[in-house]
């Protein structure tokens, strides 16, 4: 799920952090900076360290000085096929969304949640739709009571580079709800034996 | 602004590798020192995500002993990266993890081996109710205190 990025990027420390010592001031501006965002490799979490800074001239006209930071990040980048526990957010006829917490953007769409399903008009929201699985005679519903277990299909970036969305499919064994497999493994063993 | 991507990957980090560079900057679940602590919003949003997976309870030695044993079962770096973070507990749970099993030679029987190791190695996830006892429990310590 996080991997780690180095970096190079020039950066520019304001005059009113430069009583802080140097690294700490360098990595508030990069925190500024980087903290939150979605870049190419992902979205950064944290900084991790900062391996070199150098320069640290003043260009005419500005009272800030400048330095050559490499820094490497800690960023949040699944790969396709990789597990990943969430919690539900809401639902509606195009699918599911789910939520990390610090990371929004997880939709399933209709066709990857698990078949025989059905939607319905939520009874406890009226703008959301409910999705419900139909197995052997008995209906799950997928809400927000357990976590929810999915499969990373696909990762887009959009073109304005703010938002990361990832599709995800919950239609395989062992992936949806957590609550649906809890008891299931007894079941399956007594499978085996027959 | 341009940014000179050098290394787009430096290294994987599991979950608890995260959660331990989040704890050792001082990050907790107590809200008097969250003020406090070095760390961001953000950052805390990351760590509350991560408190309540497996890696809360798992520790370095923990993770290279598993990975380890792993070695027997001819496991992806990947797969091994994916049961670590999600801890599976029945073959259900392993299945989507696993990349074409039957092609790879991995039986019911090496997946039943690989349960048995993370039920032995990974300690599980404490139950909702045990960590809402834990929180009780120190917030009446606060109150002593």
């Amino acid at each position: 799920m996080f991997c780690l990025s180095e970096l190079e990027d020039t950066v520019r420390v304001p005059p009113d952090l430069l009583k802080l010592p140097l690294e700490v001031a360098i990595k508030k501006v990069l925190q500024k900076l980087f903290l939150d965002k979605v870049l190419s490799i992902g979205l950064c979490v944290s900084i991790y360290d900062i391996k070199s800074a150098e320069g640290g001239f003043v260009l005419p006209g500005d009272g800030a000085p400048t330095y050559k930071v490499v820094f490497i990040i800690v960023v949040f980048r699944p790969f396709v096929g990789e597990v990943i526990a969430a919690r539900f957010k809401e639902s509606d006829s195009n699918g599911l969304r789910l939520t990390l917490g610090f990371f929004e953007d997880i939709y399933v769409p209709a066709p990857l949640i698990p078949r025989p399903n059905r939607c319905e008009p939520d009874p406890c929201n009226r703008n959301q739709m409910r999705w419900v699985w139909i197995f052997e005679e008995q209906e799950y519903i997928i809400d927000d009571s357990y976590q929810i277990n999915f499969r990373v299909e696909n990762i887009s970036y959009p073109p304005v580079p703010t938002e990361r969305a990832e599709d995800g499919a919950i239609d395989d064994d062992g992936l949806g709800p957590v609550s649906w497999w809890e008891g299931c493994s007894e079941r399956n063993n007594e499978d085996d034996d027959t | 602004m341009k940014n000179i991507i050098v290394k787009a990957n430096a290294g994987t980090l599991t979950n608890f590798e995260v959660l331990d560079l989040l704890n050792s900057r001082g990050a907790s679940n107590d809200t008097t020192t969250r003020v406090i602590a070095p760390v961001s919003t953000s950052e805390y949003k990351v760590y509350d995500y991560l408190m309540e997976t497996p890696a809360c309870t798992q520790t370095l030695e923990i993770l290279t002993n598993f990975s380890d044993q792993c070695k027997d079962f001819k496991l992806a770096k990947a797969e091994i990266l994916n049961i670590i973070n999600i801890r599976p507990s029945f073959t259900v749970e392993l299945a989507p993890i696993l990349e074409e099993p039957i092609e790879r030679g991995i039986d019911n029987k090496a997946i039943e081996g690989i349960l048995k190791l993370v039920e032995a190695l990974l300690p599980p996830l404490p139950t909702v109710e045990a960590c809402g006892e834990n929180e009780e429990e120190e917030t009446e310590e606060g109150e002593q205190s």
